[in-house]
């Protein structure tokens, strides 16, 4: 998570550095430290650094560091070319490394040698099978080449050790619901639920698939966890008061009939469309008819 | 009575000094052995999954509120069954951490060379300071002390006459050897300090056995109760959503 004083901070660093301010260095240094993906800036600022040889000599031993994040940005940017020549500096520096050698398969892996960069990293993993990049590495492979079913099986493994890890967590629920295994995604998100409770995006995700899961049961913690997102959030989710209308209309729709066991219920609606209103009429006017008939709509066929 | 001592010039020149250089010198001298001898081991995959299997369980029993009662029944089942449970440990296979030091050639060696690059510097230092400056008053506090601080900073001088705030050498060893840490910590950068104090209570803390952790995290699961925080929410919802529309 990216505070909100690191944040500024690295707002006036990308600011200053854009605008030739200097200080190239310590924004290259927090860009790497809060593992943003600034690629294009970290490849250009990078590269006028190392391109100096009196600002690259200056650095000390983190000129490698430093060799090391251009590479990986200039993947990024398809510069294949600067990837290549700043991989060759480090093999000469360290002829050993498998540091370097991952660079190297990621290499093989950003010109789409697939078979090739797979072996490479299979070896990596006989040497240390808790190598929790080169296990990412190869899921990410696997989902680049559209291998999503694959990727899951690759994410599952991953998980069987690394359990906590719930940024892997994160990925196989969005995996599962790209594939629209929600029963699975759903379980991924109970598990980021555990992991961060008081997260509102993974409440939310999770009423989401609950909700488009459907049954009376789903629905009601739907919209209970819909009601949880508006409260961790102060009622500013729109997709959560959407998601509460949606929810009571279709939980009344399926008890339509039966003994109506809750009214109070519904008071959260109401309060949801009103706040939604509201919402709308500030921020846009014209849109203000289309969401009152559509929530009209909803509330006249419960 | 306390200026009735005068310390002599050589005394700093050739004993108070001199100590200091070389106990700084000795720790850079050790730092870069250790460095040399420091073997990159790989973590054991069980030993990961252990940690891992702990802190989803931490965190589930932390945050159990949050979940349907369903997912938590079945996530408590997965962790605690007594059949194949991630939590469970089977009586016969809680392995003694002694044993397992044996069997591993590499740990043994590991805690072999931690010692010997702690013991060895240490051991000669204090023969060379007995040795050659036993008996030495080296030094002279600008205060006065308690009596109390006899023992610290006179060991071996036995006169109770002496005042208190004359620094026998081999106490100024002593203060060097634990006092010296932050200037390690200034020339060898912030995590290369050589850290004696510290280095001594892993030593007593060594061979923490995993499966212990696993089995109290068992138990801690196993009195979990689930109550479900969410049917709150609905009613917190509203009073946030009375609050935007009013």
């Amino acid at each position: 998570m990216v505070t909100k004083t690191e944040d500024n901070q690295l707002n006036r660093l990308e600011n200053q550095v854009d605008n030739g301010g200097g200080e190239a260095w310590e924004y290259l240094c927090l860009v790497r430290k809060l593992k943003l993906r600034r690629s294009e800036k970290v490849l250009r600022h990078g590269l006028s650094i190392l391109n100096d040889p009196k600002k690259r000599s200056s650095l000390g031993p983190d000129e490698w560091t430093l060799y090391e994040q251009v590479v990986v940005a200039a993947m990024d940017c398809q510069h294949l070319d600067v990837a290549k020549d700043c991989i060759k500096v480090l093999q000469k520096r360290f002829p050993e490394s498998k540091r370097v050698g991952r660079l190297e398969a990621m290499l093989l892996e950003a010109k789409g040698l697939w078979d090739e960069a797979e072996k490479a990293y299979t070896s990596f993993l006989e040497d240390n099978p808790v190598d929790q990049i080169i296990h990412k590495r190869r899921v990410a492979m696997a989902k680049a080449q559209g291998n999503i079913s694959g990727a899951i099986e690759r994410l599952n493994k991953y998980l069987e050790i690394f359990m906590a890890d719930h940024d892997a967590w994160r990925e196989l629920a969005e995996l599962y619901v790209s594939l629209q295994m929600y029963k699975q995604a759903a379980f991924c998100y109970e598990e980021l639920i555990i992991s961060q409770p008081t997260l509102p995006l993974f409440h939310l995700a999770y009423a989401d698939v609950l909700y488009t899961l459907g049954g009376l049961e789903n629905l009601q913690t739907a919209k209970k966890y819909y009601a949880s997102t508006i409260d961790l959030t102060g009622g500013k989710n729109t997709r959560a008061l959407f998601g509460i209308c949606l929810c009571t209309s279709a939980i009344s729709q399926l008890t339509k009939g039966k003994s109506k066991e809750d009214k109070d219920k519904s008071q959260v609606q109401s309060l949801a469309v009103k706040v939604l209103e509201k919402d709308y009429k500030q921020r846009a006017p014209d849109k203000l008819p289309q969401v009152t008939t559509a929530l009209k709509g909803l509330t006249l066929s419960s | 009575m306390a200026e009735d001592l005068v310390l002599d010039t050589a005394i700093r020149d050739w004993v108070l000094i001199p100590l200091s250089v070389v106990m700084v010198l000795i720790g850079v001298l050790r730092y870069f052995v250790a460095k040399l001898m420091r073997s990159s081991q790989t973590p054991d995959a069980k030993m990961v999954k252990e940690g891992q299997v702990i802190l989803r369980a931490r965190n589930l029993r932390a945050a159990a509120n949050f979940i349907p009662t369903k997912a938590f029944r079945a996530r408590k089942i997965y962790f605690c069954n007594e059949e194949n449970g991630l939590l469970f440990v089977p009586k016969g296979q809680a392995q003694n951490p002694q044993a397992q030091m044996f069997s591993d050639p590499n740990m043994a060696m590991d805690m072999m060379k931690k010692n010997l690059s702690m013991i060895i510097p240490q051991t000669l230092t204090f023969a060379w300071v007995n040795f050659f400056f036993s008996g030495f008053v080296a030094a002279k506090i600008p205060f006065p002390l308690t009596q109390r601080f006899r023992s610290m900073l006179q060991n071996g001088i036995d006169l109770s006459t002496v005042d208190v705030s004359y620094v026998s050498s081999r106490s100024w060893y002593f203060l060097n050897l634990f006092g010296l840490r932050g200037f390690f910590s200034l020339i060898l950068g912030e995590e290369n300090a050589v850290d004696d104090t510290q280095r001594m209570m892993q030593m007593g803390g060594f061979g923490m056995d995993p499966s212990k952790g696993l089995s109290a995290e068992k138990d801690n699961l196993d009195i979990t109760q689930h109550d479900w925080a969410l049917p709150n929410f609905e009613q917190r919802a509203e009073t946030v959503l009375k609050k935007l529309v009013s």
